[in-house]
């Protein structure tokens, strides 16, 4: 309710300069003015009960709205959300290993058309550095740029299954940017609080055509952000076997878009956690089409 | 045991150069495998970078230095003894991009040699062949592992929107097979170790981009004095939905020794080839082939491999390719000498006609992974089992662990004559 309430208020103050302006423009003569302020006066009038009666339609119809928001409006607006049409970024993932050791690694991330497009170069560490995962089309396309070789190397779709650089994440969970409602059928459960906060409580499972990795997910979305705060993933042949936890907090406003700046992903079967943090991300850009091709990957 | 002394020595051509530069065919002159002009020419450019690089280190002060330190202990039984040949490998590693867009790359690779050093390669060879040799030849078949520095590759490499220039001696790798690479006329893999590094090559290379999955390669190899004998590479890469195609022609000078009268033989081969890699049903497919016209007889040749990969959801990733060099041999009582040297040098890819490759690879932890490859040659009815164990001890430190087994009678590729063993390998990254 809060996020659509957000966006409206947003809008409010836009339209009331604009008025004033138009008026100010219009004056030429002290009756002119007399008469223009009465005019102002009268309108601003019916612009404030026009405004306040606004807020409180809107108010009425976001609740309402709300409540009747369906699993595919959410899991739609939630999808849109988190894949802005392009971003930049620097990225850096912790692995804390079976072991207790921590990994390190960072890379910068590029991503096009709503996550069609993305693009991974890893800065640290050096044994990775310069290395580069190009996906295209959600993910369904993925080569592999090798430095000490110059090779590019082509991997099939099942190789989104592996995990990226031994981390908790597979390719699957890094670069398919609309699987949730491609790869899933949503359903709505009652809401709860997750994290102290209000959710939208989602249950996605597996089309029956699908060969997505995971055979049910379930996601506590916040209403106020429309991100997911918590993501249940389960096991591909046992719906009941929980595999992983994705975690999402510190959430900021940036460039108009809600964005968690750490996740952390808990592997459940095999106690490891994986954690993601941005460094720096920007979603006012104009990336070139050709930083998404072999060569961008060697750039 | 072929493998293992390669696996030793990381810079294949090393081996082809021994051969082709060393031995002076019309002297006759035995120069006992030493590298000592190589290293005289290898210091010299190794000192002429290390100016550069400290020059350009002062002028920018952007230049990435970076690299990794790898030990490696090979052992192998043999003969009923064990014998152990070692290395200690620096890689130095600079990139500069202080140009915009010009990115200035080297590395340059320390090898120190530990362990028994000198190897007599008739040892290795089936006693019908060794009786071929005139006894007066065989300080011609001995090799010793010299300790050496060489710039591996040093380039300039130029970003102009969609074309880049590419400048100086650097990495070339064809093809999309994974044992074996028929359309790469510069590298021939280890199929111990094949996803090892190789060395650079001289090529002045230009790459455009005409779309976003569409790229022309030109490349220009100059390994013969003239225009007309160096090498001449042209390549077309388009990618039509999931599937990535590539055809390719080249023209090249190549050497052929004569390992009983060590003489040398230009001769100029026209390559012509093609990949394919995407995905089928579900499975990873590839292929690549190449077929050469040879200029001077009627020897035409050709070589292609397939393969198919498929990783589970448990992790485990499984692996085949059938490969087939019709200049290999399907009848192994008929290889000979020059066989088996050209197979050790890398004049040929091998010795067999037809060969069968399986990999799988299990993640044992998320830091352990354990695999096994098997190579099958079918043309002699021979098989080399390789265990490997990996372990990413830390961050940046690697270990591996590669063992070796031969079943096969004497003569045959994977002879159990050859001797068994493995290596251990550390990779410290810094």
């Amino acid at each position: 309710m809060f996020n659509y309430l957000d966006i409206y208020i947003k809008k409010i103050p836009f339209c009331l300069p604009t008025r004033t302006r138009t008026l100010d423009f219009t004056i030429k003569s002290e009756n002119q003015v007399k008469f223009a302020e009465d005019k102002m006066m009268k309108k601003i009038d019916i612009s404030t009960i026009a405004y306040i009666c606004g807020i409180m339609m809107l108010i009425v119809a976001s609740n309402l709205y709300a409540q009747d928001l369906t699993a595919h409006e959410i899991i739609n607006t939630m999808t849109e959300t988190m894949n802005p049409d392009q971003s930049q970024g620097k990225m850096k993932m912790t692995i804390v290993t079976t072991s207790g050791q921590e990994r390190t690694f960072e890379y910068e991330t590029f991503s096009k058309n709503q996550g069609e497009k993305s693009l991974m170069k890893y800065v640290k560490p050096t044994r990775v550095k310069d290395q580069a995962i190009l996906m295209l089309n959600n993910a369904d396309d993925i080569w592999v740029y090798f430095p000490r070789t110059k090779r590019v190397r082509k991997l099939a779709t099942h190789a989104k299954k592996q995990k990226v650089e031994g981390s908790d994440f597979s390719y699957e969970d890094m670069g398919a940017s609309n699987t949730f409602i491609d790869e899933y059928n949503t359903v709505r459960h009652s809401d709860e609080k997750k994290e102290g906060r209000q959710c939208y409580k989602l249950e996605l499972t597996r089309k029956s055509e699908s060969s997505a990795s995971y055979s049910r997910i379930v996601m506590w979305v916040d209403k106020e952000y429309m991100v997911p705060l918590v993501i249940d993933y389960y096991h591909e042949d046992d719906p009941k076997l929980w595999e992983k936890q994705l975690v999402c907090s510190d959430i900021q406003l940036i460039d108009g878009i809600y964005t968690p700046m750490k996740i952390v992903m808990y592997n459940k079967l095999d106690n490891t956690q994986t954690g993601m943090e941005i460094i720096e991300v920007t979603y006012q850009v104009d990336l070139p089409d050709d930083l998404f091709t072999e060569q961008g990957m060697q750039k | 045991m072929k493998h293992l002394i390669l696996a030793s020595c990381p810079d294949l051509s090393f081996w082809i150069i021994i051969y082709r530069k060393i031995v002076d065919p019309a002297k006759r002159e035995i120069l006992v495998l030493g590298t000592w002009f190589l290293e005289l020419r290898t210091w010299r450019l190794g000192f002429v970078s290390c100016i550069l690089v400290l020059a350009t280190t002062v002028v920018y002060a952007q230049v990435d230095i970076y690299g990794y330190f790898e030990p490696q202990f090979s052992g192998m039984y043999y003969d009923s003894a064990f014998y152990q040949v070692n290395y200690n490998k620096l890689r130095i590693d600079l990139k500069s991009t202080a140009v915009k867009n010009i990115e200035f790359g080297a590395n340059a690779i320390y090898l120190l040699y530990f362990g028994k050093k000198d190897w007599d390669i008739l040892d290795f060879l089936p006693e019908h062949i060794v009786s071929t040799i005139p006894s007066e030849m065989y300080p011609y078949y001995q090799l010793t592992f010299k300790d050496t520095l060489f710039l591996d590759n040093a380039y300039a490499r130029m970003n102009i929107r969609r074309l880049a220039l590419t400048v100086g001696k650097q990495q070339l790798s064809m093809g999309t097979g994974y044992f074996s690479n028929p359309t790469d006329v510069f590298n021939t893999k280890d199929a111990l170790d094949p996803t090892y590094e190789q060395p650079g090559h001289n090529a002045i290379r230009l790459d455009l981009y005409i779309g976003n999955r569409m790229n022309l390669m030109g490349l220009y190899t100059p390994i013969a004095s003239d225009w007309e004998n160096s090498g001449k590479l042209v390549r077309a890469k388009i990618g039509i939905g999931h599937f990535d195609f590539s055809i390719l022609g080249n023209e090249m000078q190549y050497t052929t020794t004569d390992f009983y009268t060590f003489e040398l033989t230009q001769q100029r081969r026209r390559i012509i080839g093609a990949d394919i890699v995407g995905e089928l049903l579900g499975l990873g497919i590839w292929a690549e082939g190449a077929y050469s016209f040879l200029e001077e007889n009627d020897d035409d040749f050709y070589e292609f491999i397939v393969g198919t990969d498929y990783t589970f959801e448990s992790g485990l990733y499984t692996m085949l390719e059938y490969h087939r060099n019709s200049l290999g041999k399907s009848d192994y009582t008929e290889y000979n000498l020059n066989d088996w040297m050209r197979f050790f040098t890398g004049e040929t890819k091998t010795i067999s006609q037809d060969q069968v490759y399986g990999f799988i690879q299990y993640p044992l932890t998320d830091l352990i992974s354990i695999g096994s490859s098997i190579i099958v040659s079918v043309s002699d009815k021979s098989v080399a089992f390789v265990p490997t164990i990996n372990y990413s001890l830390f961050e940046n430190v690697d270990l591996m662990l590669i063992g070796n087994f031969y079943v096969g009678d004497e003569g045959k590729t994977f002879s159990s004559s050859l001797g068994n063993g493995g290596f251990f390998r550390a990779t410290v990254y810094f």
